[in-house]
């Protein structure tokens, strides 16, 4: 066993055993038993994972992960196995299988998708892995970080524990931070606004250690003259659910945040600067609630892109002089369609804009999605695999990598140190901001 | 009855027996929960869908198949060569009255298809995540469909050989529901649900949005 699993609970009986059996029986529908099935194990997805490009190894082939779990689901399901289990490839669900499971879909994928959306036969590695991630969650398997935030965000209602008293001080700051800087006193952030047109969300790490963040984001609103609110209650945007492939916990959490933007009225709930926070709330969110919100949904940078279509405000693209390039976060642009949005407000608020090669669904994930940045266990081989971002990066010739997910933020972060990179990492918003010209004066 | 007429009733039990099997799969399959999607749509998902099934099959939509193109036109005219052996197997018994154009063409394509179909095998073989990833049954599946591709071919250019070629057409079809053969079944819903979810999501198979530029 991996010493890094030798914990008690990791230790796979009976009753566990039959438990993460269980759970795969009753996720398995007709999107899942045909990803299982569909695989000809050409490998011919092997390039398209960060992971494997950065370490060629079979095991981190996106094929050889799914096919742990396809040997658990032939060993319940395939005749042919019952009988030749060699021959069909299944393998019962024993300690070496658990042991693969974890290093297979906690400890080298991300979830990205980019091996999905290059499959010649559509085989939705995403779901099998999360579907093998459920199962180990099930039985207390679940790498000790990612178990803490998911725990943390239930008890506290937020995932970094952050009290309510600390969030409105900090947002009260923020404030008197932008009227100083704007020398402005009419500018405001909303607290708990009924009615408001909008109600914006943060991810915990902006309101710890990135407040700047949160005056970012109000001068962003007040100059394009929103109807804009904060929840005092339930404002953060995260759900590590989506990464321990705990659709309760999941469904919580995205309940939560629901039942912020119902109680305030609000037409519109946007999601912070954060990529599984868009994704979790915007695509999945409704399928673990089970019914359609009555609201709509949307990123901060489709919304930032309306603004700048619309003039809402004028900007100033020389204030940003050097080169910047973009990272898409998988959960925004491969797993949800915002590719177009960001390009187009860099376009507007930088003066030498350029795209790493791949971009957009193809762009290589940084490495720090999937819940990595919180499962320290397997920082080594995230740190590795963030090489190829490096290297992307570093071609642009770029001084500034823009993005538009704190994972991400934190993986740019990392990776720029490790491999010495002389870039700075700035969130979308951070550059809107700085390029918005400040038209309004105190009366 | 000449061994040709009996093992040409074997044949036809057998890809009976292929047929009906793929049927108890795509039953088993019906009868799993349908999880339906209540996101609001960003794209098209009809959209989504037909681009799965058509342009997104081109070998330059993706960056795997534009990387490892031989691999995938390789992949590509096997599987024309297993269905023009298809396509041999049920006009066998007329195939004396066809034009001998045809008689050349389906014999080259299904030629090619069985040479590309054996070649699968040593790439298997010889690629380190290929051998790791394989399972008897891949090499066993591809060996079995590389024959019968291959022999349709003789067949067809020759005229002879078609006692065996039912013979390997009888166990093939008795084996395709039980082995990785099944996958022609999966992948209309793997490609129905990647169009579908991905489509949605306006991430393939749409126009330009209103902030390209």
């Amino acid at each position: 066993m991996d010493e890094r699993f030798s914990d008690e609970r990791y230790i796979l009986t009976d009753e566990k055993a039959a438990l993460a059996l269980d759970v795969l029986r009753k996720r398995l529908n007709r999107q899942l038993e045909a990803s299982l099935e569909v695989c000809v194990r050409c490998g011919i997805c092997a390039d398209t994972c960060h992971y494997y490009v950065a370490n060629p190894k079979p095991e981190y082939v996106p094929a050889y992960r799914a096919e742990q779990l396809r040997k658990v689901y032939r060993g319940l399901f395939d005749p042919v196995a019952k009988i030749a289990p060699g021959w069909a490839g299944a393998a019962p669900l024993d300690q070496d299988m658990i042991e693969k499971l974890i290093l297979s879909a906690f400890g080298s994928c991300t979830m990205c998708g980019r091996c999905v959306i290059n499959c010649p036969m559509g085989v939705d590695t995403r779901h099998i892995i999360r579907t093998a991630r459920a199962m180990l969650t099930a039985i207390d398997m679940t790498p000790e970080g990612l178990k803490a935030t998911v725990n943390v965000h239930l008890q506290d209602g937020n995932n970094m524990g952050v009290s309510a008293e600390d969030y409105v001080e900090t947002v009260e700051w923020m404030e008197e931070e932008l009227q100083a800087e704007l020398d402005d006193t009419s500018v405001k952030i909303p607290m708990d606004k009924k009615n408001a047109r909008v109600m914006y969300t943060f991810n915990p790490r902006e309101v710890k250690y990135f407040p700047y963040l949160i005056s970012a984001a109000a001068k962003i609103f007040d100059a394009a003259g929103e109807d804009w609110t904060l929840s005092s209650e339930n404002w953060d945007a995260t759900n590590y659910g989506l990464f321990s492939g705990d659709d309760d916990a999941s469904r919580i959490i995205a309940s939560n945040l629901e039942a912020a933007a119902n109680h305030l009225g609000v037409d519109t709930l946007v999601m912070a600067e954060c990529g599984h926070g868009y994704r979790s709330q915007r695509w999945e969110g409704e399928n673990w609630v089970g019914h359609r919100y009555p609201f709509n949904i949307i990123s901060f940078t489709e919304l930032q892109a309306q603004y700048i279509q619309e003039a809402r405000f004028k900007l100033d693209p020389s204030v940003n002089d050097k080169r910047v390039t973009y990272h898409d976060p998988c959960n925004q642009a491969r797993n949800g369609g915002i590719v177009e949005e960001p390009r187009y407000i860099l376009r507007h608020v930088v003066q030498d804009f350029v795209d790493m090669v791949p971009h957009g669904a193809e762009n290589y994930c940084c490495s720090g999605g999937g819940g990595m940045l919180s499962m320290t266990e397997f920082a080594k081989e995230r740190i590795a695999a963030g090489k190829v971002k490096a290297d992307q990066i570093q071609a642009t010739g770029a001084e500034i990598v823009a993005t538009s997910c704190h994972n991400c933020l934190d993986q740019l972060d990392e990776i720029k140190r490790h491999y010495k990179l002389k870039v700075k990492i700035q969130n979308l918003s951070e550059l809107v901001a700085a390029a918005i010209i400040w038209e309004k004066t105190e009366s | 009855m000449d061994s040709t007429a009996l093992t040409g009733i074997l044949a036809l039990i057998g890809v009976g027996i292929g047929l009906l099997g793929l049927l108890l799969r795509i039953n088993e399959i019906m009868r799993r929960p349908f999880k339906e999607d209540l996101s609001r749509p960003r794209g098209n998902v009809r959209r989504g869908i037909v681009y799965a099934f058509t342009l997104g099959m081109a070998p330059w939509e993706k960056e795997s198949t534009r990387k490892h193109w031989f691999a995938y036109i390789r992949g590509i005219l096997f599987h024309i060569g297993v269905f023009s052996a298809i396509a041999v197997f049920l006009v066998s018994p007329w195939l004396a009255r066809l034009p001998q154009w045809l008689v050349w063409v389906g014999g080259a394509v299904t030629g090619l298809g069985a040479l590309f179909a054996f070649a699968g095998i040593a790439v298997r073989l010889a690629g380190e995540n290929e051998r790791v990833l394989s399972l008897p049954d891949d090499y066993f599946s591809v060996f079995l469909t590389a024959t019968f591709t291959a022999m349709a071919a003789l067949v067809m250019l020759t005229g002879r050989g078609l006692t065996a070629f039912y013979i390997v057409t009888a166990v093939l079809g008795i084996y395709v529901p039980f082995s990785k053969i099944r996958h022609c079944v999966y992948f209309f819903y793997s490609k129905f649900f990647f169009g579908a979810g991905f489509g949605r999501r306006g991430v393939i198979g749409q126009p330009k949005g209103r902030f390209s530029e």
